[in-house]
Formats: C-alpha cells, sequence, structure tokens
C-alpha cells in the first residue's frame, strides 16, 4: 500500500469537510478514489460510474500525466504521489450557427454609422438596399438602390460597374447586410461596408429618406414579363403606369394602338372620338365590338380596355376635335397618338403637339399599306420634323382618300396601330431610337418595311427656326382650298 | 458571500486578454483566496480553448492547464477560486451552456465583448438549486 495525496478541487471540497486534500492508501489510481469515497462519501460518485469508470467531465492526474493516457484506473501508485482531480470545464455563448457567423463577419467587414455612410453616399459611394420589397415600402433613405438580396450579385454590376468603388449595404437593422457585404466581397468589390443598425436606424437619426411607389402582388403579376426586362424593369413599369396617352381617334389605329397600351399599364389613357359604332367598323375596329352598334366609340373603348385592366384610367372625350377644344384636352397627356382619318384633324393635332411640345406619334393607312412616323420638333436629343414640314399642304382627294372612300385591309390599321403603340412605349420608357425624322413604310403585298428619312423644315412655319406659333386655322377649309 | 473582489489591474488585464481574442471565446481561471466574506481574485490566467470547431460560442477549458494553474496556486498559497470566460457580441450573462457544464463553488465572471471592446463584465455562481446567482463584483483600490 502506498500513501498517496489527492487534490480536492473547490466545487467538491464540500464533501471532504473543506480540505483541499486528502491523504489515502492505495496502489492504484482506482484503489485510491475507492479509498477516498469511504473516508468522504458523495466525492467518487462524482468522479467514477455506478460501473467503476471515470467519468467524462473530470480527468485524474497522476504527477502531471493524465491517467488516461496511462494505465487509467489500474495505474500503479507509489507511496508520495499526488493525484489531482481536475473538474473538466467549459461552456459558452452556445449560439445558433447564423449568430456565430454574424460574429465571424462583424469582425471582418467595416461598418459605418447612417450617417458616415450617408456622407460617403454624397461623396460618390453607392448604397445598396438588399430588404425585402415589403420593408422597401415603408420608406428607404434618398439615393439607395434597391437592388434586394435575391438577385444581388447578378445586379449589383448595373449599379455598381466599378469594383473598387465604396459599396455601402445596409438591410432594416443591420444583420442581412453582412451577408450580402460578405457576397459582394466574394464577388471582387474591394471596399464594402455595412450600415450598422439599418434603416431602422437611419430613420431614428432623421436621415433623409423617401415613401417609393411600390408594384402590389397584382401588379407584379401582370406585369411580370415587363419586369424581367432590364430596359423596362420596375423603373419603366412606374414610367408606364405614370404616363397619360390621348388617342385620337377609336378607329383602325386607335383601336390596337389604346388596346396594347393598356395591356401594358400605360396609366392614363384618354381617347377623342365623337363617332358612334358602326357595324362596318368591327373588319378592323377592335375595341369594339357587336352588341355595341350604335353606342358612343369612346364608351364602347373604355368598357373593352378596362375589361382588360381595371386598373387603366380611361378619359372619354366624345367630342369633336377642333381648334377651341384641342388645347384643353391636349394638355396633361404625354403622347399624343393620332388614328384620324382625315387630313383637317391631322393638321390640327399636329398643330396643337407642336405648340404643347407634346411628341405625335402619327399613323396612316391606305388599302395594303400604312406608315408611322413620330413628329416632336421638341425632342430633346435632336430636332425632328413636324406634320407639316414634310407635308405642308394636304393631297389632292385622289390621292389621299379615306378608308370609307378607298376601302383598307382589317387587319393593316392592326399592323400600323400596334407600331404606334411600341413607338409611343419607347417614347415613355426613353429607351431605343424613336422614329423621330423617319417615316417607316409597310408594304402588306411585298411584304416589306422601308423607311424614308423627314428632313426638318428651317422655315416651317409651325416648329421652324424662330417660329411664332402662328395660330390654329380653319382645317377643314384648309384642307379643302388645298383640295381645290 | 458579499462577491468577487478583485484588483482593478488584475481586471484590466483581463479585459485586455479578452479584447485580443475578439471575436473568439476565450477563457481561464482566476486564482485567490476565498474567505467568509469574499472570492478574493489575485491572478487570473489564459488556458487553452479546446474546443476549436466552434471557437466563437463555446469553449473547453484544457485541464492541463487546470492542472498548471492548481499547482502555481498551491505554491504561492493560493486556489483557484472561479473560471471566466468570454462572450463575443453577447450579454455577459450566462447561457444555458454555461448553467449546464458548471460547478458549485466556483465563481464564474463572464465578459461580454464586442469590436469595440469590453462592454460588461459580470460574475455569477450557482446556487443548490443548480441556478446562476449573480455575485457583486468589487474592484480595489476603490
Amino acid at each position: 500500500m502506498a500513501d498517496v495525496t489527492i487534490r480536492i478541487p473547490m466545487p467538491l471540497r464540500t464533501f471532504a469537510e473543506g480540505a483541499d486534500e486528502v491523504v489515502v492508501a492505495g496502489t492504484t489510481v482506482g484503489e485510491a478514489l475507492k479509498a477516498l469515497g469511504r473516508a468522504h462519501g458523495g466525492i467518487v460518485e462524482r468522479v467514477m460510474t455506478p460501473k467503476g469508470q471515470l467519468r467524462n467531465f473530470v480527468n485524474i492526474y497522476l504527477g502531471n500525466e493524465n491517467v488516461n493516457s496511462l494505465n487509467g484506473l489500474d495505474t500503479a501508485l507509489s507511496d508520495g504521489d499526488v493525484l489531482s482531480i481536475v473538474p473538466a470545464v467549459a461552456g459558452g455563448v452556445g449560439v445558433r450557427a447564423k449568430d456565430r457567423r454574424l460574429v465571424e463577419l462583424r469582425a471582418g467587414i467595416p461598418q459605418v454609422t447612417p450617417r458616415e455612410a450617408e456622407a460617403l453616399r454624397r461623396g460618390g459611394a453607392v448604397l445598396i438596399d438588399v430588404r425585402e420589397r415589403e420593408e422597401i415600402a415603408e420608406g428607404r433613405p434618398v439615393g439607395a438602390h434597391p437592388l434586394g438580396r435575391s438577385y444581388l450579385e447578378l445586379k449589383i454590376e448595373d449599379v455598381a460597374p466599378d469594383l473598387d468603388r465604396t459599396v455601402l449595404v445596409f438591410c432594416n437593422s443591420g444583420m442581412r447586410s453582412l451577408f450580402a457585404a460578405e457576397d459582394l466581397k466574394r464577388l471582387g468589390y474591394t471596399d464594402v461596408r455595412s450600415v450598422s443598425g439599418g434603416f431602422n436606424r437611419w430613420k431614428n437619426e432623421g436621415l433623409p429618406f423617401e415613401v417609393p411607389q411600390i408594384l402590389d402582388h397584382d401588379a407584379r403579376e401582370r406585369y411580370s414579363r415587363h419586369l424581367l426586362m432590364p430596359e423596362v424593369g420596375e423603373a419603366g413599369q412606374f414610367k408606364l403606369l405614370n404616363s397619360k396617352v390621348l388617342l385620337v381617334g377609336a378607329g383602325g389605329l386607335g383601336s390596337p394602338a389604346a388596346f396594347y397600351l393598356a395591356a401594358a399599364g400605360v396609366g392614363t389613357l384618354g381617347i377623342v372620338d365623337h363617332d358612334l359604332v358602326d357595324l362596318s367598323n368591327l373588319q378592323r375596329q377592335i375595341l369594339h365590338t357587336n352588341d355595341r352598334v350604335g353606342t358612343p366609340k369612346v364608351a364602347s373603348a373604355r368598357a373593352t380596355l378596362e375589361a382588360l385592366n381595371p386598373r387603366v384610367k380611361v378619359n372619354e372625350h366624345e367630342v369633336r376635335l377642333d381648334s377651341n377644344n384641342v388645347e384643353r384636352i391636349f394638355r396633361g397627356y404625354d403622347v399624343v397618338v393620332d388614328g384620324s382619318d382625315n387630313f383637317a384633324t391631322r393638321y390640327l393635332v399636329n398643330d396643337a403637339c407642336v405648340r404643347l411640345g407634346i411628341p405625335n406619334v402619327h399613323g396612316a393607312v391606305f388599302r395594303f399599306e400604312g406608315q408611322v412616323s413620330v413628329f416632336w420638333p421638341a425632342y430633346p436629343k435632336h430636332h425632328g420634323p413636324c406634320y407639316r414640314c414634310v407635308y405642308p399642304e394636304p393631297p389632292p382627294p385622289e390621292l389621299g382618300p379615306s378608308c370609307a372612300e378607298a376601302g383598307v385591309l382589317g387587319v393593316l390599321p392592326g399592323v400600323i396601330g400596334v407600331l404606334q403603340a411600341v413607338e409611343t412605349i419607347k417614347l415613355i420608357l426613353e429607351v431605343g431610337e424613336p422614329l423621330i425624322g423617319t417615316l417607316l413604310y409597310y408594304d402588306a403585298l411585298k411584304a416589306r418595311f422601308s423607311e424614308l428619312k423627314l428632313p426638318r423644315n428651317p422655315s416651317c412655319a409651325y416648329c421652324g427656326d424662330h417660329a411664332e406659333f402662328p395660330g390654329y386655322v380653319d382645317y377643314e377649309a384648309f384642307c379643302a382650298a388645298s383640295n381645290a | 458571500m458579499a462577491g468577487l473582489r478583485i484588483p482593478k489591474e488584475v481586471l484590466g488585464s483581463l479585459k485586455s486578454i479578452v479584447m485580443a481574442g475578439y471575436p473568439y471565446e476565450v477563457c481561464g481561471l482566476m486564482t485567490g483566496k476565498v474567505t467568509k466574506d469574499a472570492v478574493n481574485v489575485c491572478r487570473v490566467m489564459t488556458a487553452r480553448n479546446l474546443n476549436t470547431e466552434r471557437a466563437y460560442d463555446r469553449y473547453e477549458l484544457a485541464p492541463d492547464d487546470m492542472l498548471s494553474a492548481d499547482q502555481e496556486a498551491k505554491r504561492r498559497g493560493l486556489e483557484i477560486v472561479g473560471i471566466w470566460h468570454s462572450h463575443p457580441e453577447h450579454p455577459a450573462q450566462p447561457s444555458e451552456t454555461d448553467r449546464t457544464l458548471a460547478w458549485e463553488g466556483w465563481s464564474y465572471v463572464i465578459l461580454s465583448v464586442t469590436r469595440e471592446g469590453v462592454a460588461d463584465v459580470r460574475s455569477w455562481r450557482l446556487n443548490g438549486k443548480r441556478q446562476f446567482v449573480e455575485e457583486g463584483i468589487e474592484t480595489w483600490p476603490t
């Protein structure tokens, strides 16, 4: 038998009357621990299992060696040996995986206060909002790009093509932005910072924010194919929704144009037409229906357009357009689509559009042929002609008969009216090259499109250099005189 | 027990250790003397955290280091009086993990630490029902 000293850690001293060490006799570690148990009940139960094995939350050391690396409980003892009971000590925050990751991210991603972020943005940094749509609806910092989280990597280069530009990422509280910032760093951005406290803190600190216009679920679904296009997207769809287009005539050209403009989500469509639906219209004027023959065209058009898209506001102008009412009706519209079938109205539409600076999307059809152009002398990118630059005076009647006189292939105004709708949408979205200074001519029999350049007339009385609006004229008389 | 008494200088060095270890969770031991009215901390020492897999939120104090601390304490006439560990980005309150794995009879000092530094220091002891009860921390010289 050897006499050995067993060191008792403080948590077990209550079982040893407070002693920090106890001397026992034994030839092995196991025997010594049992001797300790006999002398001081309660200790051994905490050190060994009922089957006599060491518990895994204590370690027994012989001198400086853990007995597990010797012979365990069978390790032989010599006189004067010191055994130490060393409790396993463990613990910790025990956080969830995302919290652990956040700790890492906070250590690795530079963070700025909202105020610092705003100053950096003003200095040229790009501010990225990675929140969900519903959160953004509550407000967003002025100048922030609402890219969201889902498509962040795919969209970021559209707003920050320079990988060395400072990118500031924010969410609502400053957590998701850390994850997003990490992804952007991985993408190659060299200076990505997360805004601490996110938009909540931004708002609380009184920094500038705006409540943006948001597409609701129905609109997102309805215009989803537009939203997928980078040339339209949400910003473009808002341009359409906020735009006002006036259609002169709800006939062969106005019908397909209005139909597609309503479908596209043009917010307000005005329709000028004083006529009633006639059975002979239905061969091409697709807004109208058989049971509406004899009813006003504007009301019929409205019913069809609202059935297609109830959110479109349709303004009915059931009047004959003339010099006295034209400005009152045109004012406030962004684009005028001329689908009239007579020269008097075309000149009136032209003159009013020139005077008010509104683009005039012109279309005309004759049997198997059609033409479309945009007359807009006030076009900011370059001066185009007006209708009068191209046609200073109306053609003689035999060269310019109406559909009623000459007939028209029913589908032909469909082609031209839809082209007018396309040009209108391009103007609203400010994309592509509008048909300004160009006339697109379509020959259905030859199945051929051709382009004619339409020069501007610097001496034009209505849009020429230094021209002052000469006033409206008696358009019926003007056309009649020219035809005489 | 009135609480934990710790020299300002020792507490200061403990804070430095914890800040240097951020964002990892770091742990160690406190040696000193227990009197009838207080746990008097004289020295703090760092122990290795064996849980390298989850060093952000767990610690498992190396028993070798505890043995060394115990031996050194004995030489100085002291004893191990408690354990300290840090909670990076979390409050200085014991977690359920801390409670489950704690031993009665020791003081458990928890330091809440962020990028900016140590935000809070609190000390806890298990009661007879294995619940943590906070004990006051008194620094000296006051």
